[in-house]
C-alpha cells in the first residue's frame, strides 16, 4: 500500500517534469527562455509578501471548488455545473447583501448572512443540475453545461438590469458596498484571514466526511459500482443529491468568498474559470484530500506569478493555462502507462 | 412604403447574418456528434477552436493564402485529436478531465502564439462572397442563401453529408455499434479503438475548421479567446440535437438567429433595453435546456471507456 503510494507519486512527479519539458519547447520555439520565465513566475507568486497574499485570494476559492468536487467525484458524479455553481453562490450572496444593508443589523452578522445565502445559492443551482439528472436523465456533464451558460446569462441581467448602478450599467459591475461589509482583510495586504479559515474548514471537513463516516463510505460505494451499491439498500439517488448539494454549497461558498472579501460587488466574471481549475485539480490530486492544498496553491501560484509575464519578458500571463493544460493530459498519460505496466507486472 | 422597404432590408439581413453565424457551430457540432456516436464525450472542442483559429490566421497573415491557413487549421486540429484519441482510447482516461485539459491549453497556447507572433490586432481580407449565376440573383432567397462564402456553403453540405455516413454506410453502421454497444461490436469483428480513433480525430479537424471559420471567413481577425465558450455550445448543441446531424442544425441555427437578432437590435439602436437583447441567445438555451430534457438517449457507451474482457 505504502509502495503503491510512491509509485504514484513518482508517476505523478515525472509528468511535472515533462510537462515543464514541454512547455519549455514551446517557450524556445517562441524565442523566450525558459529558466527567464519560471523564475519570473517563481518570483511573482512568491517574491514578495502582497505578491504571496495574492496567490492566496486566488487559492481560497479553488480550494473552496476543489473540495466541493471531491465529493461529486467519489460519488462518480461529473460536477461540470461548479462553475455556474460559483456564479450562483456570488449572485446569492450580493442579494442577502442588498437586502440586509440597510437593516441596521450589525455587519458582522450580515456578513455571514450573506456567505451562508451563497452556500445556499450554489446549493440550489447544484441541486438543479442534481433534479435534471436523478429525475429527467439528463446526464450531469450537459446539464451542468447548460446551467454554466444560464448562470453567466443571469449575471449579465442583474448588472445590467435590475442591479445596474444608478446612471449607467456597464460591465464593471454592481455598486460596491460600503468597506465595513466586507470580509477585514490582513493590514496593507488584499487577502482575508477569515476567507483563508473559511477555505481550511472547507477541505478539513470533506477529508473526514469522506475518510472518517459511514456516509463517506456509502457515497464513495455509490460512485464505485452505482448498480451494487442500490442492491445493497443503499438509496443510490438520495446519495447523488446529497452529494450535488454539498458540492455546490461549498462552490457557493468560493462565490461567496468572491464577494465578500475580493469584489465586494458582482461583477460579469465573479468565478473567473475557478471551477474548471478546480475539476483540474480535484483531477490531479486523484481524489485524495489531503493533497487539495498543495497542488490549489500551486496553481494559485502559477495563475498569479505569470500575472507580469507580458511587462517583464513580453509573454502572455495565459503561458499558466498552456502549463496547467500540458501538466492535466501528462498525470492522464501518466496515469494509463500506470495502469497499464501494472497489469503487466500481475 | 420606404419602412417596409427598409423592414424588409433588415430582416433579409438578420436572416442572412443567422445562416452565416451559424457555420462554427456547424462545424463543431457535427464534429462533436460524430465522437459522441462513437461513444467519446470530447469536450475539448473549444481549445481546438482556438488552436485552429489561430493556426489559420497567422498562416493567411503571413503567407497570404486562406486556403493553406484552412488546411494548416485542419491538420493542427486532427493532430489535438490524435494526442486526445491516444489518452481516451489507449490509456482510458476520463473524458471529461482532458477535454478541459484541451481546452485550457488551446485557450493559453493560442494567445500565448498570438502575442508572441502577432502582437496586435490585425485584420486579413477572408473569404470573399461567391457569386452564383442564378441563384444569388433571386430576390430575398439570394441574398439570405446563396450570397455567403466558401466556407458557410461548406457547412450546410456538411449536414446531409454527416447523415448520410451515419446512417447509410457500414462505416456509420460501425459508429453507432461502437457507441451504443462496443462489446458487441468488437465480438462481430469492429475495432473499437480504431473506430474511434476515427471519430475523434475527424472531429478535431472539424473544430479546426470551426475555428478557421471565424478567423479567416467571419471575423476576419484573431483576438484572445475569441470563441468565447462557443465550442461548448457547439458540445450542448449536440445533445439539444438528439445525435442527429439535423437535430444539430435546427439547434445551431435556432441559436445563431437569435444571434443574429440581438446583433441587428443593437446595431439598429432599436429601443430594446439592452440587457434583454443581451440576454436573448441565453434565454434560448434555457428554454431549449427545459424542453429536450428527457427527450433523447444518449449513445449508450458515451464516455465510458473500452477494455476487451479477456
Amino acid at each position: 500500500m505504502i509502495k503503491d503510494r510512491f509509485g504514484n507519486l513518482a508517476y505523478q512527479l515525472a509528468a511535472l517534469l515533462l510537462a515543464f519539458g514541454v512547455v519549455s519547447l514551446i517557450l524556445i520555439s517562441v524565442d523566450a527562455s525558459p529558466s527567464e520565465t519560471y523564475k519570473n513566475i517563481f518570483k511573482g507568486s512568491f517574491g514578495e509578501m502582497r505578491k504571496f497574499a495574492e496567490v492566496l485570494v486566488a487559492f481560497v476559492p479553488l480550494l473552496l471548488v476543489t473540495a466541493g468536487l471531491l465529493v461529486t467525484f467519489s460519488s462518480g458524479l461529473w460536477n461540470i455545473g461548479v462553475e455556474g455553481q460559483v456564479v450562483l453562490g456570488a449572485i446569492a450572496t450580493t442579494w442577502v447583501y442588498r437586502l440586509l444593508l440597510e437593516s441596521g443589523l450589525p455587519p458582522g452578522l450580515i456578513i455571514a448572512l450573506a456567505i451562508l445565502g451563497g452556500m445556499v445559492g450554489g446549493a440550489i443551482w447544484a441541486a438543479l443540475a442534481g433534479i435534471l439528472k436523478v429525475f429527467g436523465g439528463v446526464n450531469e456533464i450537459f446539464g451542468g453545461l447548460g446551467l454554466n451558460f444560464v448562470s453567466t446569462a443571469l449575471t449579465i441581467y442583474l448588472i445590467f438590469g435590475p442591479w445596474k448602478r444608478p446612471g449607467v450599467a456597464s460591465m464593471s459591475g454592481t455598486v460596491p458596498f460600503p468597506d465595513e461589509f466586507s470580509l477585514p482583510l490582513l493590514a496593507n495586504l488584499r487577502i482575508s484571514p477569515w476567507a483563508l479559515v473559511i477555505a481550511f474548514v472547507g477541505i478539513v471537513v470533506i477529508y473526514f466526511l469522506l475518510q472518517g463516516t459511514y456516509f463517506g463510505l456509502r457515497l464513495k460505494a455509490v460512485g464505485k459500482n452505482f448498480r451494487a451499491a442500490y442492491l445493497l439498500g443503499i438509496p443510490t439517488w438520495q446519495y447523488a443529491m446529497y452529494s450535488f448539494l454539498i458540492c455546490g454549497a461549498l462552490a457557493g461558498a468560493a462565490g461567496a468568498v468572491q464577494v465578500a472579501a475580493v469584489y465586494h460587488r458582482l461583477i460579469p466574471s465573479i468565478s473567473s474559470g475557478y471551477g474548471y481549475l478546480g475539476l483540474m485539480v480535484a483531477m490531479l490530486i486523484n481524489y485524495q484530500a489531503l493533497w487539495a492544498v498543495p497542488v490549489a496553491l500551486f496553481f494559485a501560484a502559477l495563475n498569479i506569478g505569470s500575472i507580469q509575464l507580458p511587462i517583464v519578458m513580453k509573454l502572455d500571463s495565459s503561458l499558466s493555462g498552456v502549463l496547467q493544460g500540458v501538466l492535466v493530459l501528462f498525470v492522464l498519460l501518466a496515469a494509463g502507462v500506470r495502469q497499464k505496466f501494472g497489469r503487466k507486472a500481475q | 412604403m420606404i419602412t417596409d422597404l427598409f423592414s424588409t432590408t433588415v430582416l433579409i439581413g438578420i436572416l442572412a447574418s443567422g445562416i452565416r453565424l451559424a457555420t462554427p457551430y456547424l462545424y463543431a457540432a457535427i464534429g462533436e456528434t460524430f465522437s459522441q456516436k462513437s461513444g467519446v464525450l470530447n469536450l475539448g472542442v473549444e481549445g481546438q477552436m482556438l488552436i485552429g483559429s489561430f493556426a489559420a490566421f497567422y498562416v493567411a497573415f503571413t503567407t497570404g493564402n486562406l486556403w493553406l491557413g484552412l488546411l494548416v487549421a485542419m491538420i493542427v486540429g486532427a493532430l489535438m485529436g490524435l494526442v486526445m484519441a491516444f489518452v481516451t482510447v489507449n490509456l482510458h482516461a476520463q473524458q471529461g478531465i482532458s477535454g478541459i485539459g484541451f481546452y485550457l491549453f488551446g485557450l493559453g497556447l493560442s494567445d500565448l502564439l498570438f502575442q508572441r507572433l502577432i502582437g496586435n490586432v490585425e485584420t486579413i481580407k477572408g473569404f470573399e462572397k461567391i457569386y452564383i449565376p442564378g441563384l444569388s440573383d433571386i430576390p430575398g432567397i439570394g441574398q439570405i442563401l446563396f450570397n455567403q462564402n466558401i466556407l458557410v456553403y461548406g457547412a450546410y453540405l456538411l449536414v446531409p453529408l454527416a447523415w448520410f455516413v451515419l446512417n447509410k454506410t457500414t462505416l456509420g453502421l460501425k459508429i453507432r455499434a461502437v457507441g451504443e454497444n462496443p462489446d458487441a461490436a468488437d465480438s462481430l469483428g469492429v475495432s473499437v479503438a480504431r473506430v474511434r480513433y476515427f471519430t475523434i480525430v475527424l472531429g478535431g479537424a472539424l473544430s479546426g475548421i470551426a475555428g478557421a471559420s471565424l478567423s479567416i471567413a467571419l471575423l476576419n481577425v484573431f483576438q484572445q479567446n475569441m470563441t468565447s465558450g462557443l465550442g461548448f455550445i457547439a458540445v450542448a448543441l449536440v445533445y439539444f440535437g438528439a445525435w442527429k446531424p439535423v437535430g444539430v442544425l435546427g439547434g445551431a441555427l435556432l441559436f445563431s438567429m437569435v444571434n443574429s437578432l440581438q446583433l441587428w437590435i443593437q446595431v439598429l439602436g432599436i429601443p430594446i433595453p439592452s440587457d434583454i437583447a443581451v440576454m436573448m441567445p441565453y434565454v434560448l438555451t434555457i428554454l431549449v435546456l427545459v424542453a429536450t430534457v428527457s427527450r433523447v438517449r444518449a449513445p449508450s457507451a458515451l464516455t465510458k471507456p473500452f477494455e476487451r474482457d479477456e
